[in-house]
């Protein structure tokens, strides 16, 4: 860290000299309980290409959209070219000349390339109409950046939403960069982009470098960040742990600072048994962006996946239980092919899926904890009426070897904390008996004990010859529960990991996209 | 996920606009009503149906913006029925010169545009839904309407009807007031204003990621709804050539049918209002053929619902497409 000077106490019209392009300090940001960014720090120099790197939830994204005036930073400071600043929105960062490109893009699907380019800053006529001619003028120079590697459609009037993923990709990046921003942030600005793409999208970004732009790349491609970036920026559990010269350091110390003391995972000690034929068996199942997944899980075991979040992870599981179909490929269920097409079909042969997503997926909001519970039940047994007077006492069994703490069942559920309420969905599912349990990221948002009780609960099933499939936003979980790991990048397996190479090294590795 | 699709639709190019249907149902209405009623292309006839047809035009106009942001506004009905109780109210408190028609014009779109900021404020700022919202204060206008008129009456000037129902400038005034209304719809898809309105409804965090003001956007979309809502207060005022709390009650759920029977989707982003006008005509026209054609009135309801319906569905299904 270098020193600062004092900053002036009136903002200056034009850059100033002094100070590095980014500087910031000691930045906090909360959510609600959830501590995102706990002591992020990154300073760039003027006219340097510069990595921020750490694994999934590091708080890099966090921190790009605080620079960015998406967020509001909880505490903390921030220079820009010298200056302390505090952006509300992101045209206040806009106007001091920092843009960032949207990892989850901020494209407006039914509106042309132009404008979605030029949105809010639309050319205009002297009558104050929008100016088509320059509009798509524009539009075309920008387009031309990318030569004949933007591929066929992608022209000023086409509807974004007939746009191939790349494509889209690449008409955000123009959105970047028609701003002539001073600061830029490219936050995973490559994933859908092809390699002749990411050089052309290389060379722009070194023909910046030389007219004085700043930028600050998000990448989880660690050969990119190698062949582009000046220095590299750190972080782990949100916070910086390092700042680098890309010269003075390689690929392995790099991830060996992204996760810190390589752990051997604390596995679960599988209880001996003849290898059991498998439960289920997938034969190059695809759909989405799903690509030729092959894999089986016997009962007994628990499937762990693995990578960086949506590489496919849950694409699979709620393909695998007919949620979003898988359109291709082969499913074996006790060795019979089986098709699922909706959920019901899973449910009827005993597939469970409990999704992290409580909102969207399982909560049957402002209704009772009883209703909740019996969701599932309701549908496996095929009951024609509800008979709570013999179905309570069974749920509040299920829920009670969960250790879940309610008051009554006929409360609201919302009445119960987030880990509380997941504890819910999964005896909800726990309750129709299942012999496959999908777990799509089971503990997103809550607590540590929460957590205990679950996977020592999973553990136990497991030991009870259910077979489960396990995918977890967070490394460590996954590690220490899973006696395989399939790692997922862009939609399809990379790699297996089992037995010597099941730790945090190989895992981060693999899913950085350098083969283990 | 795509999903099969009637062969008869995957069938239509798919350049063809969304209310290529709209218009061409228009057409086959216009030649019946022809067939049905002789006199129909005299310019008498055209000018008394158009006096029919232009409130729910110019409120359909309106709605558009707002539909297109992703919003909806329900209280249109009941902000027309509060500018035509303040228009005849103030003109009979001030005389009924031309100075106090002019008077009673200006109150009843001041009124028109308080009501737009009302909504506006809810929506746009304090962020209520917008459906709630809007069907909340639709019973809070008609109540103030019913506060101050109690029962239909009060007439207005011979000079106001006169005026609506004649001629300046050598064309009919409901004419010359459709061409001004096409022309502010053709002047606002020029703007970066109808951009950004697509880009509130068809991705708000987009939107807002690219610096859009939201709040504004929003706000002003529900000013010109009831704006054109006032319009069409006033030109109801013409023809009934007086007061009534209880009037335009239709003009909500119309107006809504009309901007998505002229291929604006509901769910915003996607449209605009020359389709909501073609929308607006051809709910009118269907009212004509099923009377001219001799079928009880109570059939016009039935067919417009099905025609909404099916226009609805169509959309659905076009939007599959992509």
């Amino acid at each position: 860290m270098t020193g600062t000077p004092e900053t002036p106490a009136l903002p200056m019209p034009a850059p100033t000299p002094l100070g590095p392009a980014i500087e910031a300090r000691d930045i906090v940001k909360r959510f609600g309980a959830v501590q995102a960014l706990g002591n992020g720090r990154l300073t760039v120099g003027r006219g340097e290409i510069h990595a921020l790197l750490g694994a999934n939830g590091c708080g890099k994204s966090t921190l790009s959209k605080i620079i960015a005036g998406t967020h509001a930073a909880t505490a903390g400071s921030l220079l820009i070219e010298g200056r302390p600043v505090r952006f509300a929105t992101p045209r206040e960062a806009e106007a001091a000349g920092i843009a960032l490109f949207y990892q989850e893009l901020s494209l407006i699907p039914p509106l042309s390339v132009a404008a979605n380019i030029f949105l809010g800053r639309e050319p205009r006529t002297r009558a104050g109409f929008i100016d088509r001619t320059r509009l798509r003028a524009e539009t075309e120079a920008l387009i031309a950046l990318f030569g004949d590697t933007a591929g066929p459609g992608l022209t000023p009037d086409a509807l974004v939403a007939d746009l191939t993923p790349g494509q889209r990709q690449i008409v955000e990046i123009l959105k970047v960069l028609s701003k002539s921003p001073r600061i830029v942030i490219m936050d995973e600005a490559t994933a859908a982009l092809d390699a002749r793409q990411v050089a052309v999208f290389f060379d722009i970004l070194r023909a910046r470098r030389a007219a004085g732009v700043s930028t600050v790349f998000i990448s989880h491609r660690l050969d990119e960040v190698f062949a582009l970036c000046d220095r590299v920026t750190v972080m782990r559990n949100g916070e910086t742990v390092a700042d680098l010269c890309i010269a003075d350091t390689d690929q392995d110390s790099v991830v060996r600072l992204m996760i810190g003391d390589v752990r051997k995972a604390g596995r679960r000690t599988r209880a001996d048994r003849p290898a059991a034929a498998p439960l289920l068996q997938a034969d190059r199942v695809g759909g989405g962006r799903l690509r030729d997944i092959t894999l089986a899980v016997a009962p007994g075991e628990i499937l762990g996946l693995g990578g960086l979040q949506g590489q496919g992870q849950s694409a699979l599981l709620r393909g695998l239980f007919g949620a979003d179909p898988l359109t291709a490929g082969r499913l074996r269920l006790d060795g019979q092919p089986v098709r699922i097409r909706a959920p019901a079909d899973a449910v009827a042969r005993g597939i469970a899926y409990v999704s992290g997503d409580r909102v969207a997926d399982a909560v049957l909001a402002g209704r009772s904890i009883f209703e909740n519970l019996a969701a599932a039940v309701l549908v496996r047994e095929r009951r024609w009426r509800v008979g709570a007077g013999t179905l309570a006492p069974r749920l509040a069994g299920v829920a009670a070897s969960l250790k879940t703490k309610y008051a009554g069942l006929d409360d609201a559920i919302g009445t119960l904390s987030g880990g509380n309420q997941q504890k819910v969905f999964i005896a909800r599912w726990l309750a129709t008996g299942p012999r496959l349990l999908l777990l799509d990221d089971p503990t997103k948002g809550i607590d540590l004990g929460a957590k205990a009780d679950l996977f020592a609960l999973i553990r136990q099933l497991a030991d009870s010859g259910v077979a489960i499939i396990l995918y977890s936003s967070e490394e460590a979980e996954l590690l220490d529960q899973s006696d395989r790991i399939l790692v997922f990048n862009g939609g399809a397996v990379v790699t297996e990991l089992s037995g010597p190479t099941l730790d945090s090294f190989h895992l981060t590795r693999a899913a950085y996209g350098d083969a283990a | 996920m795509k999903r099969a699709l009637p062969s008869a639709l995957s069938a239509l190019p798919a350049a063809l606009p969304a209310w290529a249907i709209t218009a061409a149902a228009l057409t086959v209405l216009v030649i019946v009503n022809g067939l049905l009623q002789p006199g129909f292309f005299d310019g008498t006839v055209l000018q008394s149906n158009l006096t029919t047809f232009l409130p729910l035009v110019l409120v359909a106009i309106g709605q558009t913006y707002v539909v297109l942001a992703g919003d909806i506004d329900l209280s249109v009905g009941a902000v027309a029925a509060l500018v035509n109780v303040v228009t005849v109210t103030v003109i009979a408190a001030t005389g009924d010169g031309p100075d106090a028609i002019l008077a009673g014009l200006a109150a009843g779109l001041a009124v028109a545009l308080a009501c737009g900021l009302v909504n506006g404020l809810l929506i746009g700022v304090v962020g209520l839904q917008p459906m709630v919202a809007t069907f909340g204060t639709a019973i809070l206008f008609s109540a103030l309407a019913l506060r101050i008129l109690p029962q239909a009456g009060l007439p207005v000037p011979d000079a106001y009807w006169q005026t609506y129902g004649g001629a300046v400038l050598g064309l009919p005034t409901v004419l010359l007031i459709l061409l001004l209304a096409i022309g502010f719809v053709a002047l606002l898809a020029r703007r970066p204003f109808q951009t950004w309105l697509k880009a509130v409804g068809g991705n708000r965090g987009g939107a807002f990621q690219s610096g859009l003001d939201l709040r504004r956007i929003r706000l002003s979309a529900y000013l010109i709804s009831a704006l054109f809502a006032g319009f069409a207060a006033l030109c109801l005022t013409g023809e009934t050539a007086s007061g009534d709390p209880l009037l335009g009650q239709s003009l909500g759920l119309g107006s809504v049918s009309a901007v998505a029977l002229g291929g604006t989707l509901l769910s915003g982003g996607v449209g605009g209002a020359a389709g909501s006008i073609l929308g607006a005509l051809l709910l009118g026209m269907i009212g004509n053929v099923i009377f001219f054609a001799g079928l009880p009135f109570e059939y016009q309801t039935l067919v417009q619902g099905l025609i909404v319906l099916a226009a609805l569905a169509g959309g659905v299904l076009v939007a599959r497409r992509r």
